[in-house]
């Protein structure tokens, strides 16, 4: 790919950039220096030449300080998993503030956001724009609130996909989400993986559930620009041996919940997530795994599943 | 007194529930279950402010019980709403 095969379209000094991930439209706007696919390469393949489709949040980049005294705004956090304590989020009347640094730097990446994230202010450290992914996460953190009012909410999740299905993994970081999605792969047919990390989960108009790859997917290069049926949640505990048994109701929404990327302070976007899982689990399958890492897990999950399917 | 209003009472399957956002990202969010009667009593006392006494006549009005012990069970209730942090200030 050469640099002209990305479609921009310029507005004033910014080049227009139009991502549609889970068919919700990310505007982001970039200051004319910066190359999309060196700073975004992960986002390619979401890129579309209009703005066709529902828009949900604006993103605009600038190389130019914060002109705002922000330190006598509400601290709501000073820790994040993954740039611990070099992080803080704030909150004001009108706005949310993401504040980090990255890596070794001193200098701070500062994000202005409304209230339900609809519009956004990055200032960027310009040094640091290629080299560090802080941008990609802004923009993540952005469309996981954003999203939240479109029946969308982006999970903590490993997914695997074959003919228009998907299967989703859940568990607390280290249990071995991805691991579990590579013996699915390795040890049933025809199953690939669309997304290792943070795929999105969205509820149609017509009550099917989806679940979609997006640009995030941790440490695996898996950016698939596909949607598919959404066949079972399942949530996965290290175990001395594999078993299997499904969740309903209270239990389902509780097994799904904790790998919801909704912010905690806000409790309209959190009963909005809540909603949308409430939804979920009276349309879609959701179990638990206890598994050791062997093929043999796979086999039992995947078992379980296809006899529930049949009934 | 006045029930929180951030909170929402859910009909999940067989239960009612309410989810509490926990504060933290890695934390478990906090489910409380209620039983029927809580549930309708929080429907029904929701948005309003309320005495013991409002309870205790909402509940001789929908069970056939005497007046001490609609009290009392309106107490408990109150404590209940209250230990778990469901009641506003």
């Amino acid at each position: 790919m050469n640099d002209s095969d990305t479609n921009t379209v310029q507005a004033g000094d910014k080049a227009s950039l139009y991502y549609e991930i889970a068919n919700l439209v990310m505007r982001v706007l970039l200051p004319p220096t910066v190359n999309p696919d060196k700073v975004l390469p992960s986002f390619r393949p979401f890129l579309r030449d209009t703005d066709a489709g529902q828009l949900v949040s604006t993103v605009k980049v600038n190389f130019t300080a914060l002109d705002e005294d922000i330190t006598a705004t509400k601290l709501l956090s000073e820790e994040s998993l993954v740039w611990g304590d070099h992080f803080q989020f704030r909150e004001s009347e009108t706005y949310y503030y993401t504040i980090l640094r990255a890596g070794h730097g001193e200098s701070e990446w500062k994000m202005r956001s409304s209230k339900d994230f609809s519009t956004n202010e990055v200032y960027a450290v310009e040094q640091e724009i290629h080299s560090t992914t802080v941008l990609a996460w802004l923009l993540m953190v952005t469309f996981a609130q954003a999203a939240l009012p479109y029946d969308t909410v982006l999970i903590h999740a490993s997914v695997v996909e074959r003919a228009g299905q998907g299967f989703a993994f859940l568990g607390k970081s280290g249990t071995g989400k991805s691991t579990h999605s590579r013996l699915w792969l390795t040890n049933l047919p025809d199953f690939q993986l669309l997304n290792d990390d943070n795929p999105a989960l969205r509820i149609a108009n017509d009550n099917t559930v989806w679940i979609y790859g997006t640009p995030w997917s941790g440490k695996t290069p898996c950016y698939r620009d596909l949607g598919v049926r959404l066949q079972a949640v399942v949530r996965l505990t290290q175990a001395k041996e594999n078993s299997f048994h499904w969740k309903k109701g209270k239990e389902a929404l509780i097994t799904m919940l904790p790998s919801g990327s909704a912010l905690r302070w806000n409790s309209g976007l959190f009963a909005a997530m809540t909603s949308i899982f409430q939804r979920v689990q009276d349309r879609v399958a959701v179990g638990h795994l206890n598994c050791l890492p062997n093929a043999e897990a796979a086999e039992t999950c995947y078992t379980a599943i296809e006899r529930k399917q049949k009934n | 007194m006045n029930l929180r209003e951030d909170l929402i009472l859910r009909h999940v399957g067989e239960d009612y529930i309410i989810v509490e956002p926990g504060q933290d990202q890695i934390d478990m969010s906090r489910v409380y279950t209620l039983n029927e009667t809580a549930a309708w009593l929080w429907e029904q006392l929701q948005g309003k402010e309320f005495q013991l006494s409002d309870v205790t006549n909402l509940l001789l009005d929908r069970y056939e019980v005497d007046e001490t012990t609609a009290a009392d069970d309106a107490e408990k209730l109150i404590e209940l709403f209250r230990a778990q942090n469901l009641l506003k200030g």
